[in-house]
Order: C-alpha cells, then structure tokens, then sequence
C-alpha cells in the first residue's frame, strides 16, 4: 500500500484510542473541562454504564457560538498558546484533543450560554460529522452529552465490561475529583439512581465528611491531618493512623497540583514512610495533595495524565518520606492527646497555595485539611466477666486514686493477666500491652544507634558477582557514598557483571543476591537505599521482638512506670513493629455507662 | 517374614540407621526403616534408614526362619525394642500388612508399608575407592564442619568439599565470610584426583557413624558417596555444583605472624564477645609490639576489653572481626599455642597451629 496522509476522522478515532478508553474516560475529559472553565458545581448523569448517555452539566465559563466549532477541533483549546504555557500547566487539560476524540466515536451534543451572551447555542456532532449551531435555551455554562459511545467503533465496544463495572468507575473517577476539589459541588447518578452528591466543601468539617463519603468513615475517624510546607513544595491531606491499615492499596489518593494521579514515585515515598509502622504487606489509607511549581513537573507523560515527571524525583521523594515520616513519628501517647494543639497551628494557615491553578475556580482556600480525631482508635468495651488484677491494686488505689494523672499514660495499678498494664489518667483507664510497647522502645533505640555511625561491614571470602544490564549497574554505582555508609562494597569487574566485596554484617547470611536485585529496581524508582535500610531495619525488629518482655513476665509498679514513661518519650510509640497498637484508652464516662452511673 | 533375635542384636542396627529417619514426614514410608532378612546360617537381619538425601545401611545376625522384607515406622520400632528388658529374645513375625512383635509376655502389632515402596539407592558405581583410618576422617570432619553454611541460597556452601589428589584427603568448608581447611596422609595415593561436595547432613551424619578405631572405605561415585563402617554402610546424595576456589583465598604470605597461648587467646575473646553486638558479634583487634588487645562494644554502648601477651614485633594494626569465627577456629586447632597470619585491616588473617599446614583457617575481616 502506498503512504498517504489519513482522512481527519480517522486520525480522531486513532487518538480517541488513547485517551477515551472506557466511559469514564469520557466522563473525565468532560467533568476537567468544566473545572478549568471554573465550574463550582457539576452534575453528571449516566446511563447503561455510560455506553447509552453520560451528561454532564456544569455553571462554568461557558463558551460563544464562534467557540462551539472550534471545540470539537483537534488541537483547538484556550488552555495554553504558547510552548512557555506548555512548560507550566496549570489547567487539567491542555492538548485540545478531548472533545474532537470524543466526537469521533459517540453522538455528542453541545450546549453552552456565557454568562454575558443572551442566547445559548447547540451544536450536534454525530461520528465527527459535525453540524452547524444552532440557538438553543439553556440557563448557564456548559451541557455536553455523549449519546451511544463507540457505536461507530464496535471493536471498542466489544472489550467493554459489564455496566455495573463501568459504573463503578466512573464513580471512583468522579469520587477522585470530589477529592481533589473540595470546593466544586459535584452529584452523580446511573440510570437515574443517586450514586454521590457532595455539596461543596468549605469548613473543615465539610472536608472531612467529604473525605468520609469516599473513603469511608472508618478512614475518617482514624485518620490524621498532614500540613507541610517546605519552599516550592507542599503537601496536605489525611493520612490513616497506622493502626488503620488495608489489606489492598486502594484507598490511595495522590493529587499533584489538584491532578489525580497514579505516580508510582508518589505511592512508593508513602509506602517506605510507613515502613516502620505497617505489618509487611499491609497498605496504609491517605488523602494526598501535593503542591509543586507547575514548571517543575511534566504532566505531558501520559495521554490521560495518570503519571507525571518531578525534575527533580529524588528530592520530592525524600520531601514526601520525610514528612510523613515526622508527622508519623508523632503516633505516640503525649502528642496523640493533644491533637487538638496541632490542629491550632495547623488550621489557622492561611491559604498558601501559591501554585493555585489557572482556571478561576480554584482561587478559594488549599484544598484538604480537617480535624484530627481525638483518639487514635475506637475502644469497644465487650467483655463484662471480673477482671483479675494483681494484688498490688488495692494498694495502688488507695495512694493514687485521688490524683489525677497528667501523664499522657497515666499511672501504673497494676498488672492484668501479665499481659497487660492498668494504668489511670485524668480521663480514666488505659491499657497498654507491655510487651508491644516495650518492643517499640527497644526497636527505636536500636535504630537511633545504627544511625549513629556507617554500617559494621563483614568481608566476604570470594566477591558476589552479580550478572546485571550496564545501565543498573550504573544507577548502583552512583550513590556510592550511600552503599558505603549502608556497609557494601560494590565495583564494577567487567560490563554487565558487578562484584559485591562487603556486606552489611547485620545482614550476615541473608540472600545478598536477591537483595540487591530488588534494590536494583528500586534504584531506578529513586528509592535506592531505603530498600537496604528496610532489610536492615526488619532486623533490628526482630532483635527488639526478642529482646522485649515477654508476657507472662510480672512487672513491678516501678517497672511499669518506667515502660510508660518510655513509650511516652519514644516516637511511634503507638504501634509496636508490626503496627498493632500498644495501646487503649476507657474514659471514666464509658466506664459509668457500664455501669449505667448517672442514668 | 520371621526371625527371632536378641534386643541387642536388633538395637544395634536399629540405632545405627535411626539418625536420618524423621517421625514426622510428607512421605509416609520415610518415617519406617526396612527390614530384610536372610536365611542362612547365621541369618541375617538388615536394617535401612534414608531421608532421600542420606541412606544408611546396618546389619547383624539373627536366626531366620523365614526370609522377607517389609517397612515398619521406624521410632516405634526403636522406643519398643529399647524399653524391652537386656537380652530378652524378639520374635518379629509378618502376619498379612502387620508385623508381630513379640517378647517375653508383651506383644506389639505395629503396621506395615510394602517393602517395594521404600526408596532404595542403587549400588554406587564407584570411580574411586579410598581408604582411611576412621578417626582420621572424623578429625577432618570435626575441624571443619563449623564453617559450613547454613541454607544459603549458594547451595553450594551447605556442605564440606572433600578432596582427594595424590596421598592428600583434605575437608573443605566456607559459608562465605570464613573458610575450613583440614587434611591427612593416604597409604597409597589414588588414581585420579576428585573433588565432591557432601551435603550438610550427610556430614554431621559421618561424624555421628564414625569411631577412633579401625578404617573406613570410601568410595565416591558421580552423584553418591557411599562409606562403610563395619557392619554399617554410608551413602549420601553428593551437591552437583562448583565449589569456590578455595586456595585463592588462602593468604599466601601474611606479613604480620602473631604467636599466642591459645587458651589465653581463646578466653579473653570469648569474654570479650559477651559485650559485643548479638547479631554479629563484631570485635577490634589492636596489634602492638608484644600485645594484642581485644575490644567490643555493643548498641547498648556497652564496652569489654581484654589483651594477651604476643609474640609479634612490628607496627600497630587494628582489624575487626566476627568473635565467633575466630573462636571456633582457635578452640579447633590443636596444640598450645595458635599462630595469626594478618597483612592489613582490609586483608583476611589465617589461623593455624604454629608451623603447621594440616589444619589452616581463613577469616575475613570486618570493618567496624
């Protein structure tokens, strides 16, 4: 076949292919062009998982009757004009390539009034063949419907699921936006049915309970605010307690600049910071905004924009790890009761967002912060048999009882079943199981003195050799201060073959091979060391697991005084090492209702 | 199946082979041991026991009346036989699928599996025989078997090389950061060099089977080695892999040679070792004119320190250690004193018996 240039409609159905895959592909496009336009309220209705219909409807800028058939244009949009606008997005969109994409393999249908026009117009687009306007009525901003989505493309149509599955996705995709724009109002329905309607969001109640209607309020309640910002870069949002954790990465939101995104940057930089407070295999929950100079990353990646490039990958990396990492360090008894002081500093910040998007709807307060919940867990209080204290409470109760108890864990009573400490404090009783809070002591004792000096390294009799491909060898070889410190020799022998002369000695008879084929690959991700600094660190777990009291071991008042007093003094203290709390709190009030006091 | 034998003629055999059946077992027919009897005059009583891995062989006399083979679950079989009174006379007895124990007035029916079913190592075609005194092999054995790996993912490590070459029988064993050597003199020299790899178990297993008196012939096959002790035979699956180099790692000329009382080293580098890491056991040695101090510390910034009076004159040196290598190795070797070979703090040190080559170890040092 000789080379020709393809007819128009063809080159839309061919770039339709890679941005509308799927209804909720469409319903995104869509629902980011009313947020650009500045929309503060959207409704989308669907119908047959949106093969039969999806609408939406927004009170954004609208567009005049000479914009209508410019829109369906390829490479026509007002986002940007020029290469420098390109360089720093600011909008959702800005290839222009949506709703010509969209007109190639659905019947779509226009409607749009600016506010300063004083009549709205129509325009029908039916398989790209595109009509002239027409006058119309219409109150306000912008209606686009999609009407039987790739009926002239059967083969898409064909690998189209079920529609309660489609469905389903576009609602996660309209929860997502719901999150990232906690100011715009958005309602959802199927075939009719509500599916979610969120009023805008305002307060910081109504940002939590926002949060609360898409990641549950299971998340909700045991969920902690995180503000910070460092220079250009932000981050904001709810991360769950480590107490809260998930079998299954789904309930991780990352929003770069109000973007929804997929980065795997970003999901790997939460999951080493909580590294240190997860069971393995464990998932945490969290809600996060991250602000960053427009100029500084490149959202042109990926046709629906799921990944973006940092410039500079490692240092968002690392502003993200560390950051969270410090906010949970603070999962421990003395800072948990005082979350109402950290919602003082945290709350009374203005909006800082220098890097609000261009559209005129985003000019409101930073999206996304909310009260922290009060108590790091619910405590259900079920069992009603005897308790069978030691002898020493009688005692203790007499001295103490009187006083109050400043101390964020109290005073110790006594011992229970020599598993758990009794202690009171100002609002009543707090169980603390001893042998977890005395692990997590330990293990973070032991941290602080590896991180004091360069790993203890063991030589090896015969160098390892590893068979790799030239460019991971490279990216090894980099950081090379970093595997000194970490305890390993590495150097290249010949191209495509690495030795590995020394060894960290705590990772001693461990798979080093295997390792370091699995950091490998997290040096191409930027993450490097983390990984040898988590094999490091399970052991360290497990020597404090050993070292720890173990049940059943009696405990002296004195002593249990000690352990609280540690584990107040101890970050993370709230979780032992594999993210079981350590402990829990009955207020005097759940207390009397037992025993139906004051009724 | 039907024989009659003293307890003591069936305990023998039966604890020569016990070592390498577990009672807890995927395969059913591995927690039994197989019993085969001969008529003859005498006749006689076969005991096998294997774990795939390691078979092992034992024999002895009894009077068969009738000859048979059947598999019995093997640590029943032993805790009966060993419970019943000295001397006492045993009749075992196949009745259709289960073998009749009897003696005296106590009667035992134990449950059987088919003798067919019993995995069985075929004869071992023997490309070299080589015979030693059996407390010979298990000094190269006892000297060596500490440095083994274990479960490394170099399967290669989790097991001694043993080597023949000329009138040379040398045990080889490394887990990577340190490495074993021990050797003895042949009678004769063997035909061709070999080099296999035993593994782990099939070691600690010989060491187990292996007396001061007497020889042991060993013969080595492709993928079996087999040894016969007495009325006892040995085999076991060799590792098919590519042992390390190991004469490379031997360093050839040490430039510093220290000379110590073993057992004064030995002691203070234990006590020392209470006070290091737990993990990995880190130790500094520092080398002076006469003195060599030991020092450790542990996270607990807890510190020990001890020295013992040396032979060396020359420049200061500190190098770092795994206490438990050095330990091992000096309390292996024999004699009074231990010799030290060091070159640099960077540079593996080799320990032996002052002026002798048989028995040399090699360990790595670590940077602390």
């Amino acid at each position: 076949m000789p080379i020709r240039i393809l007819p128009s409609q063809l080159v839309d159905q061919i770039a339709a292919g890679e941005v509308i895959e799927r209804p909720a592909s469409v319903v995104k496009e869509l629902a980011e062009n009313a947020l650009d336009a500045g929309a503060t309220q959207l409704d989308i209705d669907i119908e047959q998982g949106g093969l039969g219909l999806i609408r939406v409807r927004d009170n954004g800028s609208g567009m005049s009757v000479d914009e209508l058939p410019l829109a369906i244009t390829r490479h026509a949009t007002s986002k940007i004009s020029t290469l420098d606008d390109l360089m720093q997005v600011t909008s959702l969109g800005f290839r222009g390539e949506a709703l010509p994409s969209i007109g190639s393999v659905s019947r779509l249908r226009i409607l749009s009034r600016r506010a300063q026009d004083s009549q709205a117009h129509e325009l029908l687009v039916d398989a790209g063949d595109v009509q002239t306007p027409r006058p119309a009525a219409h109150p306000g901003g912008t209606l686009i419907e999609v009407r039987e989505l790739f009926h002239s493309v059967p083969a898409r149509r064909k690998f189209m699921r079920a529609e309660a599955t489609e469905a389903g996705h576009v609602l996660r995709l309209v929860e997502r936006l719901a999150l990232a724009r906690m100011d715009v109002g958005f309602t959802l329905t199927h075939n009719g049915r509500q599916m979610l309607r969120c009023l805008p969001a305002v307060t910081d109640e109504q940002r939590l309970a926002r949060v609360a209607e898409v990641m549950g309020d299971e998340f909700a309640g045991a969920c902690m605010p995180v503000v910070v910002e460092a220079g250009p870069l932000s981050l904001r949002g709810w991360i769950s307690l480590p107490t809260f954790s998930r079998s299954q990465g789904d309930l991780t939101h990352w929003f770069v600049n109000g973007r929804a995104v997929r980065d795997r940057l970003l999901i790997n930089a939460a999951r080493v910071a909580y590294r240190d407070v997860l069971f393995n295999g464990r998932h945490p929950a969290y809600v996060l905004s991250l602000g960053i100079d427009p100029a500084e990353v490149d959202v042109n990646a990926h046709p629906q924009k799921q990944e973006v490039r940092f410039r500079e990958s490692r240092a968002v990396h690392d502003f993200i790890q560390r950051a969270l990492e410090r906010r949970l360090a603070d999962t421990r008894p003395g800072l948990q009761s005082s979350a109402g002081d950290i919602r003082g500093t945290v709350f009374a910040a203005p909006s800082t967002n220098t890097f609000a998007r261009g559209s005129s709807g985003s000019s409101g307060s930073p999206r996304g912060y909310a009260p922290a919940p009060l108590r790091p867990q619910g405590f259900s209080f079920e069992r009603s048999s005897p308790w069978q204290v030691g002898e020493a409470v009688a005692g203790a109760l007499a001295v103490d009882a009187l006083q109050p108890d400043d101390r964020p864990l109290g005073q110790a009573l006594a011992q229970l079943h020599g598993i758990y400490i009794l202690a009171q404090d100002a609002e009543g009783l707090v169980l603390v199981d001893a042998h977890a809070g005395h692990e997590r002591v330990l293990y973070e004792k032991f941290k602080a003195a590896q991180a004091e000096k360069p790993a203890d390294s063991q030589a090896l009799l015969e160098p390892l050799v590893l068979t790799l491909r030239e460019h991971e060898i490279d990216a090894l070889l980099q950081s090379g201060a970093d595997w000194e410190r970490a305890g390993f020799e590495l150097e290249r022998l010949a191209p495509g073959s690495l030795a590995v002369r020394r060894i960290p000695a705590t990772l001693g008879h461990s798979d080093i091979g295997a390792l370091l084929r699995e950091v490998v690959a997290g040096v191409l991700d930027d993450q490097g060391v983390h990984h040898i600094e988590g094999a490091e660190h399970q052991l360290l777990a497990t020597l404090a697991c050993r070292a720890a009291i173990h049940a059943h071991r009696r405990l002296t008042l004195p002593e249990m005084d000690a352990l609280l007093r540690q584990m107040e003094q101890t970050e993370r203290s709230a979780q032992c090492n594999h993210g079981r709390p350590t402990y829990a709190r009955v207020s005097l009030p759940e207390l009397d209702r037992l025993f139906l006091r004051g009724r | 199946m039907k024989l009659t034998a003293s307890r003591e003629q069936i305990l023998q055999p039966l604890q020569g082979v016990i070592g390498v059946v577990e009672r807890k077992q995927t395969m059913p027919v591995l927690a039994n041991v197989l019993i085969t009897a001969q008529v003859g005059e005498p006749g006689r009583l076969t005991l096998t026991g294997t774990d795939l891995e390691v078979e092992l062989v034992a024999a002895g006399e009894a009077a068969v009346s009738q000859a048979g083979e059947i598999t019995v679950p093997g640590r029943k079989l032993l805790e009966i036989i060993r419970a019943l009174p000295d001397r006492t006379q045993i009749t075992l007895t196949l009745d259709g699928d289960k073998l009749k124990v009897s003696a005296g007035r106590s009667r035992f029916v134990l449950s059987t599996l088919p003798a067919g079913d019993f995995p069985q190592v075929d004869e071992v075609s023997a490309e070299q025989a080589v015979v030693v005194a059996q407390g010979e092999l298990r000094r190269l054995i006892e000297k060596t078997h500490f440095s083994m790996a274990q479960q490394d993912v170099r399967y290669y490590l989790n097991g001694t090389l043993l080597e023949s070459a000329d009138k040379t029988l040398r045990a080889v064993a490394t887990d990577g950061h340190r490495l074993a050597i021990a050797e003895t003199t042949l009678g004769e020299a063997v035909r061709v060099a070999k080099q296999v790899i035993v593994p782990r178990k099939g070691i600690l297993e010989l060491q187990r089977l292996l007396g001061e008196e007497g020889d042991v012939s060993l013969s080595i096959g492709t993928n079996h080695i087999r040894a016969t002790i007495g009325e006892v035979r040995f085999t076991s699956k060799l590792i098919d892999g590519k042992f390390p180099e190991y004469s490379r790692v031997i360093p050839a000329n040490p430039t510093r040679i220290v000379t110590a009382d073993r057992n004064m080293l030995r002691q203070a580098l234990s006590r020392t070792a209470i006070l290091s890491n737990e993990k990995y056991r880190g130790v500094r040695l520092s080398l002076s004119a006469g003195v060599l101090a030991v020092q450790a510390h542990n996270p607990e910034q807890e510190e020990a320190e001890d020295s013992v009076e040396v032979s060396y004159q020359g420049d200061e040196v500190e190098i770092g250690f795994n206490v438990t290598y050095l330990v091992e190795a000096i309390a292996a070797i024999d004699g009074e004193n231990v010799e030290i070979g060091l070159t640099d703090s960077n540079s593996s040190c080799l320990i032996r018996s002052p002026g002798l080559g048989d028995v040399r170890y090699v360990v790595m040092p670590m940077r602390l």
